[in-house]
């Protein structure tokens, strides 16, 4: 089953200046593969509902006043998009993974006018599975993902695939929420709940922590690796607005283990606990979200290579050795 | 799906909670520092051990709630 999460093909016109503007033309991706069987991996988790998810997308993306709820995306958008700048090298052919409405692809086509004097990357719109990637083999330049990684049920598998699709060389840059984002709200309901109703089910969804990207990565086939965190705090007015914003920018819960709801004297105490406990002076309160940049290189012979063992010409002992500059004046 | 449905109702319904929440920031406070004392303390949290500072929270509320239709009500 498809989820049908949006994947955008950049193509970056590098001699002629590109067409007025970009072309759009969806289609499904028919997978063959049922979610659970995927390859030859014993123990894919299931842990997402990615059908419930790819209706929320398109929920959220029906919704008439959308844009307002687009702030973290154009954030880590602009953020991925300075990354890519950090690297010395043009790029032909780039997939957008999870593209969404172009959050990174319109901070590209603003940094550089000079490149692309039409301020526009050509772009094809592609509507597939993030785990069944459709594309043939040693395909793309760039690889980039901004924030939807996070719902991907077998992680290592769709990194071992956006390594595939990857030219030799190529690079990925992706930024996926992880390791405490909303710490506050899982830490309210909980409490809550277990005030209330004396348990609790989880509400926010389980993240990779950064510790482990650098395994994923480093299994997927990944040289050259660069892990980092950004921690981004968001203010609102109350628990009730976290949650109305969430769900506005797509993300709300949709794991198979989630409850469906929530009682309202729960969310009456889930709103004091949030206040009291995180609360600022100013009476709003803080949500955490804690995003993950990773920068991975397919591997290629004119990379870098660690030097052989026994190579070294110099010793580290001699560093004590090393004669310091004399003061023939001493003023 | 337009029209009016049990999720937009509830959408609807939840979206004049923090107007009325903000009528009760004491007994919200109260809750919130007895639940709280409980992560610090050696106490661990149990089912309706704030169970009195709730009753006052939720009452309070309540009566935001019935305030606020009164006053719709004399608007008409």
């Amino acid at each position: 089953m498809s989820s049908g999460l949006c994947l955008r093909v950049l193509r970056g016109s590098g001699s002629a200046p590109a067409a007025s503007s970009g072309s759009w033309s969806r289609f499904l991706s028919r997978s063959g593969a049922r979610r659970g069987l995927s390859g030859s991996n014993s123990g894919t988790m299931n842990v997402f509902n990615r059908e419930m998810k790819k209706r929320q997308k398109n929920w959220a993306g029906s919704l008439q006043d959308g844009q307002q709820y687009d702030y973290l995306r154009d954030e880590v958008g602009s953020r991925v998009a300075d990354r890519v700048y950090d690297i010395a090298r043009t790029f032909p052919l780039a997939l957008d993974l999870g593209g969404g409405k172009g959050h990174i692809a319109e901070h590209l086509s603003q940094v550089q006018p000079v490149l692309y004097p039409s301020s526009e990357i050509p772009t094809r719109c592609v509507l597939a599975d993030e785990e069944f990637l459709p594309f043939k083999e040693n395909t793309f330049d760039l690889v980039v993902s901004s924030l939807s990684l996070h719902w991907i049920n077998d992680l290592p598998g769709a990194l071992k695939q956006i390594h595939q699709v990857l030219k030799p060389d190529g690079v990925f840059i992706g930024a996926m929420v992880g390791g405490e984002t909303l710490y506050e709200l899982r830490c309210s309901l909980q409490l809550a709940e277990t005030e209330r109703e004396g348990g609790f089910s989880p509400h926010v969804s389980p993240y990779t922590a950064v510790t482990d990207l650098g395994n994923l990565l480093g299994r997927a086939g990944f040289t050259m690796l660069t892990v980092d965190i950004d921690e981004v705090q968001v203010h609102y007015p109350g628990i009730i607005e976290v949650m109305t914003d969430l769900q506005g920018m797509g993300e709300s819960n949709c794991a198979w283990n989630r409850r469906s709801l929530l009682h309202r004297d729960t969310i009456l105490a889930a709103a004091a606990i949030y206040k009291e406990m995180y609360g600022s002076e100013d009476g709003s309160v803080p949500a955490t979200f804690e995003i993950l940049y990773m920068i991975g290189w397919k591997p290629h012979e004119s990379q870098a290579k660690p030097a052989k063992r026994g190579s070294a010409t110099a010793s580290f002992g001699d560093l004590s050795k090393i004669s310091q500059p004399t003061n023939s004046n001493k003023s | 799906m337009s029209g009016s449905n049990v999720w937009s109702r509830s959408r609807e319904k939840i979206r004049l909670f923090p107007e009325l929440f903000a009528q009760c920031t004491g007994e919200a406070a109260v809750y919130g520092k007895c639940v709280a004392a409980t992560t610090t303390g050696r106490q661990e949290l149990k089912k309706d051990l704030c169970a009195k500072e709730f009753e006052a929270l939720k009452t309070c509320f309540i009566s935001a709630v019935s305030d606020t239709k009164v006053q719709h009500v004399l608007k008409c």
